[in-house]
């Protein structure tokens, strides 16, 4: 009881929306103490965020705690469209990632049991308002709240395993764009607005911790793929032109985006008591996201005339957008690799610095690129700090700094893969994260 | 200790703002604006309806203002090389629709175009006519142009290369009397006088665009391959498909007299294929056999007269034949082809025969003006092939997917014949490839999608 009450109340917290800071719509932001080690954590035990990244790594946790971390993501994104026109900006919206975490067990036991929520996925961009690819996006928001309930277990001093029950406990979509079509006497452009929240699902994590000396450790873990299915989500119409009613009937829509695994590999080396490094590789598999399919249904009426004079009356089709009952836009991702080196150094009984950088493989291949993420290779740089108090609390800052390389595509990249629903052009996108976190041990 | 995280917070938070507030530019990305050897303080723009920016079968200032010599002035202003200003003979603002032009109104329910009359406001549109109406032979006067000096677009609507030299009908028919859109350009003394060579003639130019031809096939196309009188016993002399020798000999004028002998740099555009556009592909043979089927299902299909209107010829549609867009409203409105005592009138169909001698007079003019452009040194755009391109693939723009499908393709206008704003872009696009492909410039292009389609009511 007490763990369905913290998950509720985690939930309530959790809210908050995302950016993608990883590969795809993929946000690595799992804890206050990873995002200031470039996001290693799959061969640290360093608190109970451990359960996100490495399930096995849970039992290695000296203390029980619980935690709370909150993200302010401030995404800037630049485009210019390969047809001309001025170079355009997002309508800069902060989002605020959060993660929370809480794990027990008996004192010096062999065993741990933990329940945690974060944001794994998410991405929200507001385009400017008369941005040249208007037409095939204006607004994203996709937002995600993973609740997890993880065990691990120590099997010898040296070894142990985790795994755990994920749950999209929380996903909501919102997507809208505008209508191709032109209104007289300067009526506004149509507007269409998809907005859905998924259905609750499950998937699991699991997790081995090897730690054959205080110097060294090992870890493997794995993330499962989940769907984010959404069932009758919202078809909003703005300003249809008249005339053009009867092919925007539909009032709701299907669709089903894959939310995808990720399996981790790492190291973790210890030279003295104050320091920590480690290395990790995760490979996040991008390539089950092959189209973005949607299936509208429902008629709002918009096709249907009334008898005039000798035409007799016309009942519209239902569930068409802008003509069609589907749609389906190719997405083609491809397997992501991400590299990750971090570390940390324990100044003082107290004090604890960290340092870190990634490499991110983009998971959009050339010429698939879509506003909605406007992925790419990227660089990032974090910092962060540890303070405690009576060994009991403590104060986690942490500092990210995202650089996406720039990226192109021209419009016969797009005819070639037939893409054409997105826009030619070069983005560049930069990330700044600073976050902080609060726990208590006992 | 506790200093370190009293003062680290605020100070991450600081560093969170300065990094997050740095704006990416991109502005290093797109290829400098060059223009090469070129200088566009002059651009003069020679052509007819497509030169002028005439669009849903009128000319008005907003049609105008996105006509493609202004885009490509626009554009080129962007160099830094001029031109200052662009100057199209508008209509007064009191004035603006000119011509009146076709709008879509919701007709019992359905979107339907309505052509204008010449009535003021009918449509909300505030014409240009002369009152009392006076009547010329290609149409109503409209009110003179009011600048006082000679427009840089010169496109005419309705002009040819046949009626540009008045040398080629004797001196007979003096175009300033016929053609109000050529007629509202000039004084009083030089309506009878001066032909459009003359008048191009009087322009410096810096840099020319020339798009002239059309109407040496189109007239005969859009009417079906049929020459009316423009008066009683008075055939139109503009009506019929150019001939090679004449259009050769006008169109060497134009071009020797708007490049100065080939000094001047310019850019020559030659003849779309006009059977590609949709006046020709809206109203099929199959659609309207399909609705006679369904009124009557012994229907055998669509009659039409073809040849001569002395003597026509009564048969059934093919596939083969062209119905014309204004096809639609007269079948409505009559009945005809249903039987083959009403056939539709020979003016209404673009016969496979007729079709074929346009597709092939087209060839043979478009030759004359590679040659031509070749001996003056101007390059050329291919206008027959972009246009046949968009009519098989249509053209994306930003997510946007334009065909040459009537109304809702977003290119064509509704006179099924004439570009939109949107349409004009892309021209213009066309245009500034071939300008920076055969000049070493870099022009920028224009943006299609910040240009309208056709307007739904």
């Amino acid at each position: 009881m007490v763990i369905k009450k913290l998950l509720l109340t985690g939930g309530a917290l959790l809210l908050g929306a995302s950016a993608a800071s990883a590969s795809g719509f993929q946000v690595n932001l799992g804890g206050q103490k990873n995002n200031g080690m470039g996001g290693v954590g799959v061969a640290l035990s360093l608190d109970q965020a451990a359960m996100f990244y490495n399930p096995g790594a849970l039992a290695m946790v000296r203390d029980n705690g619980v935690q709370v971390g909150v993200n302010f993501a401030m995404p800037r994104n630049s485009f210019i469209a390969e047809s001309g026109g001025a170079q355009s900006q997002l309508r800069n919206k902060m989002v605020t990632p959060v993660n929370f975490y809480a794990a027990f067990g008996p004192k010096e036991g062999k065993w741990k049991i933990g329940i945690g929520a974060n944001t794994p996925y998410g991405s929200e961009l507001h385009y400017a308002n008369d941005w040249q690819g208007r037409y095939s996006l204006t607004d994203i928001n996709l937002r995600s709240v993973f609740a997890q309930l993880t065990a691990s277990y120590a099997i010898t001093p040296q070894l142990s395993v985790g795994a755990g029950l994920v749950m999209l406990a929380y996903g909501d979509v919102d997507l809208q764009r505008d209508v191709p079509l032109s209104a007289q006497n300067g009526a506004p452009t149509p507007h269409v607005t998809l907005s859905g929240k998924a259905k609750q699902t499950f998937g699991y994590n699991a997790g081995i911790l090897f730690k054959p000396s205080d110097k060294l450790s090992v870890g493997v873990s794995y993330r499962s793929q989940v769907d984010a299915k959404i069932e009758n989500g919202d078809v909003r119409l703005r300003d249809v032109i008249a005339s053009t009613g009867g092919n925007f009937t539909a009032t709701n829509f299907n669709a089903t985006l894959p939310l995808p695994a990720t399996a981790s590999a790492g190291v973790a080396v210890m030279p003295n008591e104050k320091l920590t490094v480690s290395l990790e590789a995760n490979l996040v598999y991008w390539s089950e996201y092959r189209t973005l399919d949607f299936t509208f249904s429902g008629n709002n009426g918009y096709g249907d005339r009334p008898a005039a004079g000798s035409t007799p009356a016309v009942a519209g089709t239902p569930g068409l957008l802008g003509g069609n009952t589907i749609s389906s836009s190719k997405r083609f991702y491809q397997n992501a690799l991400a590299f990750r080196l971090g570390g940390q150094y324990k100044v003082t009984e107290g004090l604890t610095v960290r340092a870190g950088g990634f490499f991110d493989q983009a998971a959009v291949k050339d010429g698939y690129v879509t506003p909605e993420t406007p992925d790419a290779d990227r660089i990032g740089l974090s910092a962060g700090a540890s303070y405690e108090f009576a060994k009991r609390f403590g104060i986690d800052v942490s500092f990210l700094y995202e650089d996406f390389l720039k990226r192109s595509q021209s419009q016969s990249d797009l005819l070639n893969n037939g893409t054409t629903d997105r826009v030619a052009g070069t983005y560049k996108t930069t990330i700044a994260v600073p976050g902080v976190g609060l726990y208590v041990k006992f | 200790m506790k200093r370190y995280t009293t003062y680290s917070l605020p100070a991450l938070a600081l560093l969170g703002l300065v990094l997050g507030g740095c704006q990416p530019d991109l502005d290093d990305t797109r290829p400098a604006t060059d223009a090469g050897s070129l200088n566009f303080n002059s651009y003069v723009a020679v052509g007819n309806s497509l030169t002028a920016g005439y669009s849903d079968g009128g000319l008005y200032n907003e049609a105008q203002a996105t006509s493609y010599p202004a885009l490509l002035a626009q554009q080129f202003a962007k160099t830094s090389k001029g031109p200052a200003s662009f100057v199209q003979p508008s209509f007064a603002t009191t004035q603006a629709d000119g011509s009146g032009y076709i709008k879509l109104q919701i007709v019992n329910g359905a979107a339907s175009p309505v052509p204008p009359s010449a009535a003021n406001n009918y449509l909300d549109e505030k014409v240009a006519f002369t009152t009392p109406a006076v009547n010329l032979p290609g149409g109503r006067q409209l009110a003179p142009y009011a600048g006082t000096t000679q427009p840089d677009n010169l496109g005419i609507p309705g002009i040819s290369v046949l009626s540009s030299l008045s040398a080629l009908t004797g001196g007979l028919v003096p175009y300033g009397t016929l053609n109000p859109f050529y007629e509202r350009l000039l004084t009083t003394a030089e309506k009878s006088t001066k032909d459009y060579v003359t008048y191009i003639g009087q322009k410096t130019p810096t840099f020319f665009t020339c798009w002239m031809g059309n109407n040496d096939v189109l007239a005969y196309a859009t009417n079906g391959g049929v020459v009316e009188n423009i008066a009683p016993g008075v055939p139109n002399p503009f009506g019929d498909l150019t001939d090679t020798t004449r259009f050769g000999i006008g169109y060497r004028a134009i071009l020797r007299t708007i490049s100065r002998n080939g000094t001047v740099q310019g850019v020559a555009a030659n003849i779309p294929n006009v059977t590609s556009v949709p006046y020709f592909n809206t109203v099929t043979v199959a659609a309207v056999a399909a609705a006679f089927k369904a009124q009557n299902a012994a229907s055998p299909g669509v009659f039409i007269a073809t040849g001569p209107t002395t003597a026509p010829v009564v048969r059934l549609a093919t596939s083969a034949d062209y119905l014309t867009l204004t096809a639609q409203a007269y079948i409505a409105a009559t009945g005809a082809g249903s039987l083959p005592t009403n056939p539709l009138p020979s003016k209404y169909v673009l016969d496979a025969t007729e079709a074929a001698a346009v597709v092939n007079r087209t060839t043979q003019l478009n030759n004359i003006i590679a040659k031509t452009a070749r001996q003056n040194k101007v390059p050329l755009a291919d206008m027959n092939t972009f246009f046949t391109g968009i009519a098989q693939q249509g053209v994306v723009t930003n997510a946007v997917n334009n065909t040459a499908t009537f109304a809702s393709g977003n290119l064509f206008s509704l006179d099924g014949v004439h570009p939109t704003p949107r349409g004009y872009a892309v021209v213009a696009n066309e245009f500034i490839r071939v300008i920076n492909a055969n000049y070493g410039s870099k022009i920028p292009n224009v943006a299609p999608n910040d240009y309208r389609g056709v307007l739904f009511p």
